[in-house]
């Protein structure tokens, strides 16, 4: 009998509230490249940095920047725009990327002398943005800190020729405030995810797609596979780009919405969106390479493997977490045995 | 290790304003006089939001955009003063310039391609007399219009292996999506629906019945188990959906001419218990619209209303401030069906 992947595979994609998971059949990979020299930006090694933090009480503000400063960043007279996971509001949830982050990136990069923080989310399941921001606590950050908000999902677009083709869309209008950054920090949660495993840095940018062109939850891109999407997207934007991912709490099990809180005490930083991501799957105990779109992108947009990534900061070991996952998904973690080990070792 | 903070887990509540507003007796003089105070307040801020090429965007700025000026037109159709007719004329001749040559809507200027604001569009141009020619090609163009289903194999699958289904709705129901060629989901379709009934008997087309027909059927299928809508499912891998109010408020307004049955009361009980926890102005003013197009009394939300914008900043999105300037109104709700429409 088929499993739920077959299924959604077969479909071909995907009808209401999701769907249609990572359309890259193996057959399809062998027959030509997907992605133009434009979006080839494997360099031969990348540096991801792994920062303990326990709570959102303390002073993040510190964390953040010393974390920043492990990496080359131009951020002084830089018009840098932060782009959380904002989603949806569960009061007994950790849905979001966590406004006292948000808040504590937002001080940290005027101290390192950013010209303009701007904070910009193209929620991906709601459309009243007053409850969200209010419900959330994003609204009091971002007051507290006199920090502009611009909502993705209406922002004026421009069309931008993708320079993938996974999806085969050819072309998206995206959002003017991300096309025009001097730097983007995607600051995802560090989430499971009921239909591609895990959402983090790289996924988190569908939130940049603008929902009145493409409709809540980002149809389009749902249809058209949400592993070609995340592929096609971020091998498109050719701003300068940063991530940042709140590990501090988690979330396990029926994630990005209806998930559990994981309580994990990190922050995990990088330039390289695929080793970022593929840093933060392992700390989940799931094998970045068996999740399609990251196993992907390790082609030509990053580094996903161990060996080509530079770990800075604190053991990778010491600090992962055995993530709960949906059944479907029991097949990307590490083997129980090894993880054990690993975690011991750490 | 704690998510609990000064920003985190704020958590929506009932308002000062609704609290105060179960003290103001909205049937009082000065109450009706705060609120006409309020309402001119909210269609002077609506003019002062429009672009100079006639029409808004969705904050106070440019690029005008069919949704919001949408909105914004039927919001000032309402009014009568001077300004609010010049302000209307400017925007129907936006709208008008825009439409495209099957009768659709572009997104915008910078996003020609046809689109589900056309129904929006269409809303707004119906109340017109003279604009209604272009109102019913826009009608037309969305009765050939549908949202994409599954494969023949998919539907095939799924009915030898329901259990296998990640969302539970009937397939082969079909409504309007917000791109051509997706699926259908429930607020495009609320929007389909009320552009639609608001023409039904002008169209003559054999098309409208029948699409209206399965959009309300459609609509039902996808109710939450706790009564109102969530974006279009009612639930994901076995996880039930939580309705959203804004969504509930558009699809009750979608369903206000069917028979008030059982299901309809129950997404009406469900919309009422949002609105005593989300008191955003977007919320409160769509469930003042879908209350006031079924008959209930609504001064006491009203009256909520008028405290929250007279205690605050009127909203930037030109969306929530046109429901909120419609919310407003105290007859002449353009969104309500008349019955020989």
């Amino acid at each position: 009998m088929p499993d739920r992947r077959e299924f959604i595979r077969l479909g071909s994609a995907a009808g209401a509230g999701a769907v249609a998971a990572v359309s890259l059949p193996a057959c399809r990979r062998e027959e030509k490249r997907r992605w133009s020299d434009r979006a080839y930006r494997k360099a031969g090694s990348s540096k991801v940095a792994i920062l303990p933090a326990d709570s959102y009480e303390g002073d993040l503000r510190d964390v953040v920047t010393v974390g920043l400063r492990m990496f080359p960043l131009e951020i002084a007279g830089r018009r840098v725009v932060l782009k959380p996971n904002l989603v949806e509001f569960d009061p007994q949830g950790v849905i979001n990327t966590h406004p006292a982050l948000i808040g504590a990136t937002i001080e940290s990069l005027r101290t390192l002398g950013a010209s303009e923080v701007v904070v910009a989310e193209g929620p991906g399941h709601r459309r009243d943005n007053e409850y969200l921001w209010r419900a959330s606590g994003l609204a009091e950050m971002l007051s507290d800190t006199g920090t502009p908000y611009v909502d993705l999902n209406s922002d004026a677009v421009r069309p931008v020729r993708l320079a993938s083709d996974f999806t085969g869309i050819g072309t998206l209008y995206l959002p003017q405030t991300i096309l025009d950054a001097d730097l983007l920090i995607s600051m995802p949660k560090l989430k499971t995810h009921h239909w591609v495993g895990v959402t983090l840095s790289m996924k988190n940018l569908f939130g940049i797609v603008p929902g009145t062109v493409y409709g809540w939850p980002k149809n389009l891109l749902h249809w058209a596979g949400i592993g070609s999407s995340i592929l096609d997207i971020n091998a498109s934007l050719e701003v300068p780009r940063f991530n940042l991912v709140d590990g501090i709490v988690g979330m396990e099990g029926n994630g990005p919405i209806q998930g559990s809180a994981k309580p994990s005490g990190v922050l995990v930083l990088g330039a390289d969106p695929v080793a970022v991501d593929a840093t933060c799957a392992r700390l989940m105990n799931i094998d970045p390479s068996k999740v399609a779109y990251i196993r992907e992108a390790d082609a030509f947009l990053g580094n996903a493997s161990a060996e080509r990534i530079v770990q800075l900061g604190a053991s990778l070991e010491a600090h992962q977490k055995d993530f709960r996952v949906l059944d479907a998904f029991e097949n990307l973690k590490f083997d129980a045995m090894s993880f054990e080990s690993r975690t011991a070792a750490g | 290790m704690s998510h609990r903070t000064k920003y985190g887990r704020q958590g929506p509540g009932q308002s000062r304003q609704h609290r105060a507003a179960t003290a103001v007796s909205a049937s009082s003089a000065s109450a009706l006089a705060r609120l006409g105070a309020v309402q001119e307040r909210a269609h002077r801020g609506l003019i002062a939001a429009q672009n100079v090429d006639g029409g808004w965007g969705a904050v106070s700025a440019p690029p005008s955009e069919t949704e919001s000026t949408s909105l914004a037109l039927l919001a000032l159709s309402c009014s009568s003063t001077e300004k609010a007719r010049g302000s209307v004329q400017n925007a129907k001749a936006w709208l008008l310039e825009r439409q495209r040559a099957d009768g659709s809507w572009p997104h915008s200027d910078a996003v020609p391609v046809s689109h589900w604001m056309t129904s929006l569009a269409v809303l707004a141009l119906a109340r017109s007399p003279e604009e209604r020619p272009a109102a019913e090609r826009g009608a037309r163009w969305l009765l050939g219009q549908e949202g994409r289903g599954h494969s023949w194999l998919t539907r095939l699958l799924f009915r030898l292996f329901p259990e296998k289904k990640p969302v539970d709705l009937d397939w082969d129901l079909t409504g309007w999506p917000w791109m051509p060629d997706t699926f259908s989901w429930v607020e495009p379709t609320s929007y389909a629906l009320l552009a639609l009934k608001s023409l039904r008997a002008g169209l003559s087309d054999p098309r409208v019945e029948p699409r209206i027909s399965e959009a309300e059927r459609m609509i039902l299928d996808r109710t939450c188990a706790e009564g109102g809508w969530n974006y279009g499912n009612s639930t994901v891998l076995g996880e039930e959906l939580w309705p959203y109010p804004d969504t509930t408020a558009l699809a009750l307004m979608a369903l206000q001419d069917r028979p008030r049955g059982d299901e309809i009361q129950h997404s009406l009980s469900a919309l009422e218990r949002m609105s005593e926890a989300n008191d955003s102005i977007l919320a409160r003013s769509l469930a003042i619209l879908a209350f006031q197009s079924y008959g209930r009394d609504v001064s006491a939300l009203r009256t909520a209303l008028v405290l929250q914008l007279e205690n605050g900043d009127f909203p930037l999105e030109t969306r929530a401030a046109a429901f909120a300037a419609l919310a407003l109104q105290m007859d002449a709700n353009p969104l309500q069906l008349s019955r020989d429409a």
